[in-house]
């Protein structure tokens, strides 16, 4: 038995390479992102006809469609549901861990909902640019990380008083509407509490929200999460997606800010244990595609609820998905183009002269940073050993305080001597 | 000649062939080394010289005989009727975060399963699924009196494609009714719980790792649970199942050879007796003995019977031996079904294997210690190794017999046939080739 524990699908394409593949050999299962590759082995293959069998490497296009047969023909009570409850609090291993179920998991016949909970931290869509969601420097400051996940949407905080819910389906029972109206119905069976599902796919309680939500689809997974407000501190809340003071010229995704609440503001009652039981129960008791709820008869055909342990022992690969969270390279590399403005009055007799400091950040690194001389349209370079460093608040300010000990009479000279 | 003198020329005489081959050896690896990792290469890079074939010949295995219920068992439980009650989230254990954690047997699932047997209610009643849990009984439920117990022990295999399967458990079904009925116990319908084990299984099968070497040990058990006092049949019974996560894959400390205690004053099963059932009550006079073996310094018993000192078991194992017979072909020997051994599934399905790979003589007969040590004076013993459900082949390498110690070559070989068959049973039981005997539940 070969040594390797996991086959990833470049180990795998490197295996059918090599001729390994004898007629009867069983494939690993593998999940990719929507890329229409034609070496790819995206289906598991078995010796009995199952309804979510697919052939092999016969043609993307055949597959595709052999595979959507296939799936119309599971009928929903072929389905069965799992409740995963992850045993880690951090933000950087749940993310790990939601990545390696979207990759590896075979959700044909077989729904998952993943609850974890983090401790605090400040999340970022994909797209976003952390500079404009929050303070980085200050984050780091006061313990809270920072990560990016790999779904699209705005930036949240999260701490042990927020429920993360992940639905994952094949992509094409993906359902957000389904996945809200279980977290809505949850919170009306436990607690009576009512909900509306506004246009945006926020879950509001008299306009103001307690969750909100973003997506993944790929091949042939999707997964929908989103987050429930449960006893957040709000305090840290708005103190952490508070960005530094400067004018950001991004194109990144920008959050939309809307007012939150809590949902143990409106029922005292509440509380995360018995809010992951709520949806928890809720999901395995309703109809896989279907909104319709089946009671303790289908609760009791469903396969439970079942504690994750995160570790590469039991889900190998995932360290390596961690890492990568949790990479610089991730988090702050990954940021879109963006460049940082910010006006400086200089010390001096001649109050009112106003420097203008430009600096350009690309991939997370501080590409070019220039000021702009009063009255001047010019941008002079400015040298300086931070070039090409990593761009947070803390070197801003540094670079802004090395030049506020410039006195106007420099700024006169290099005016002069520039004209 | 001082005494000394002769102890140590008496040490050598008596082990000199062991001399010679320790001596043979050391030559062989001096002057040929680069000859010989040239020879492993080219072993590895050679087709294999046997076939996994995907079907199995009939000629080869018996399918097990139907069992005969007693007239009045009454009614049999129906895996469709099953009752389900899911843990809640609060009665969830945590999942370690490493093996050193799980040692064997140590941890269990979130939920087992439970069938009661009343004869008063009508017989077996509806099959229930619910949070592991401790059992309540009256205090003169016959089992803690008489041992009206046995049980079975099988695995379920996280595959190469994520499924689970489980290894010819129709073998585990008829060999526990066997037993069932030399106890005074009900027997079953063993597809029917095949199929509630099937269920209990999806249910926790997150406890599989998802790594490509991982199983769960599943033990099912049955209990006679009558609260009277008569050495009889039991008019109540319980047939429940329990699972537990072992360790994912071989780390090198366990792919070692074993040694043994071989003290022919201990019997473990005689003639007329129960050692073909796997019975609790087969065991439990099994332990001192352990005891004893480890304070000598050994890991397992061998089991002698009779005058000429048979061998039978391996502490909880069947035993085989690969040797040079009388007419100088390889043969591989296993004791048969006399009535002394316990008929494995792993036993029973190498024979049917190793017969139908056809390249060594395969046979079942007994054999005794005095020829043990014929052979290994020859040179002709080529390997004895123990097999299991647990860690499939269990290479034996020292044997001590009567205040001496017996050295077998067995992990000496260059091509040991213990490997080829533990490989291949690994390969069908993983999936990785698509075998009738490997059933896919999930």
């Amino acid at each position: 038995m070969s040594l390797l524990l996991r086959r990833n699908s470049s180990q795998l394409r490197l295996l059918q390479r090599l001729g390994a593949a004898t007629t009867a050999e069983v494939r690993r299962f593998v999940s990719r992102d929507s890329d229409n590759d034609s070496n790819n082995v995206t289906a598991a293959q078995s010796s009995t006809t199952t309804a979510n069998t697919a052939g092999t490497t016969a043609g993307n296009k055949l597959q595709s469609t052999k595979r959507l047969n296939n799936l119309s023909a599971v009928a929903d009570t072929d389905i069965k549901k799992s409740v995963f409850i992850s045993q880690s609090h951090d933000i950087f291993t749940n993310l790990a861990l939601e990545d390696w179920l979207y990759k590896n998991f075979d959700f044909g016949n077989h729904h998952v909902l993943l609850l974890w909970a983090n401790d605090p931290c400040v999340v970022i869509g994909r797209h976003q640019n952390p500079f404009t969601e929050a303070n980085v420097s200050r984050l780091m400051e006061r313990g809270i990380t920072l990560a990016r996940r790999n779904s699209g949407g705005g930036a949240v905080y999260h701490d042990r008083g927020n429920l993360n819910c992940t639905f994952f389906t094949p992509r094409e029972r993906y359902n957000r509407k389904y996945n809200l109206n279980i977290v809505t119905r949850a919170l009306f069976r436990e607690w009576a509490i009512k909900s509306e599902i506004n246009e945006r796919d926020d879950i509001v309680i008299k306009n103001k929200k307690i969750s909100g939500t973003a997506a993944k689809l790929g091949r042939p997974n999707a997964y929908h999460h989103c987050t429930i407000l449960a006893s957040a501190n709000k305090l840290h809340l708005g103190e952490s997606l508070v960005k530094e003071p400067a004018n950001y010229i991004s194109r990144a995704t920008a959050s939309v800010p809307s007012p939150i609440r809590n949902l143990v503001d409106v029922n005292r009652n509440v509380n995360v244990p018995q809010l992951l039981s709520a949806v928890g129960y809720e999901y395995l008791r309703t109809a896989a595609m279907a909104l319709e709820d089946g009671g303790s008869t289908q609760l009791m055909k469903q396969r439970g609820f079942q504690l994750v342990n995160p570790t590469e022992r039991w889900f190998p690969g995932i360290e390596e998905l961690r890492a990568s969270y949790s990479s610089w390279d991730w988090v702050i590399g990954k940021t879109p183009k963006f460049s940082v403005e910010k006006e400086l009055e200089l010390k001096g007799d001649n109050s009112g002269m106003k420097l203008k400091l430009s600096v350009d950040v690309e991939a997370g690194l501080m590409s070019k940073i220039a000021i702009q001389l009063p009255q001047s349209d010019q941008m002079v370079p400015v040298v300086t050993p931070l070039q090409g460093k990593a761009y947070n608040e803390q070197n801003l300010n540094g670079i802004i305080d090395a030049l506020k000990m410039v006195s106007t009479s420099n700024v006169q000279q290099a005016m002069n001597g520039s004209i | 000649m001082t005494t000394k003198m002769a102890i140590n020329a008496k040490d050598i005489f008596r082990n000199q062939h062991r001399l010679i081959r320790f001596i043979e050896q050391s030559i062989r690896l001096c002057s040929n080394q680069s000859l010989k990792t040239a020879q492993q290469q080219q072993q590895k890079a050679s087709t294999p010289d046997f076939e996994i074939t995907a079907s199995v010949n009939t000629q080869y295995t018996h399918a097990p005989e139907p069992i005969k219920h007693d007239k009045d068992l009454g009614h049999m439980f129906k895996a469709s009727q099953m009752a389900v009650r899911l843990a809640t989230p609060q009665q969830l254990q945590p999942k370690p975060d490493n093996d050193e954690e799980l040692g064997f047997g140590k941890l269990f699932t979130d939920h087992m399963l439970k069938i009661y047997y009343h004869k008063s209610l009508g017989g077996w009643q509806k099959p229930e699924i619910t949070p592991l849990e401790n059992l309540v009984m009256h205090p003169a439920a016959k089992v803690l009196h008489y041992a009206v117990e046995l049980f079975e022990g099988m695995k379920a295999y996280r595959g190469v494609d994520g499924k689970i399967r489980i290894f010819r458990p129709d073998m585990n079904m008829n060999r526990m009714n066997l037993a069932a009925q030399r106890s005074g116990l009900p027997t079953f319908e063993g597809k029917e719980f095949v199929q509630c084990l099937s269920r209990l299984l999806s249910i926790d099968s997150e406890w599989v790792p998802h790594t490509e070497a991982a199983s769960l040990y599943i033990r099912p058990t049955l209990i006679g649970i009558d609260p009277t006092l008569g050495v009889a049949s039991s008019d109540s019974a319980l047939l429940y199942s329990i699972l537990s996560p072992v360790g994912s894959y071989f780390k090198t400390g366990s792919n070692g050879a074993v040694s043994l205690l071989a003290d022919p004053s201990y019997t473990r099963a005689w003639p007329g007796g129960v050692g073909n059932r796997k019975m609790g009550s087969n065991y439990a006079p099994t332990i001192n003995v352990q005891k004893e073996a480890a304070a000598r310094g050994l890991q397992q018993v061998l089991w002698l019977y009779g005058e000429d000192h048979q061998l039978t078991e391996v502490g909880t194992m069947n035993i085989f031996m690969f040797y040079v017979n009388d007419q100088g072909e390889q043969e591989l020997i296993t004791p048969p079904l006399n009535g002394l051994i316990l008929p494995g599934i792993t036993r029973d399905s190498i024979l049917a294997m190793t017969r139908q790979w056809g390249k060594f003589k395969v046979r079942e007969a007994t054999f005794t210690m005095p020829m043990v040590s014929e052979l290994l004076n020859q040179g002709r013993l080529l390997e004895l190794f123990g097999t299991g459900t647990a860690c499939v082949v269990s290479p034996i390498n020292r044997i001590n017999y009567l205040g001496q110690d017996l050295y077998i070559p067995t992990m000496e070989q260059e091509k040991p046939v213990h490997e080829l068959i533990r490989e291949t049973l690994t390969d069908i039981q993983y999936g990785k080739v698509d075998h009738p005997w490997s059933v896919v539940i999930d």
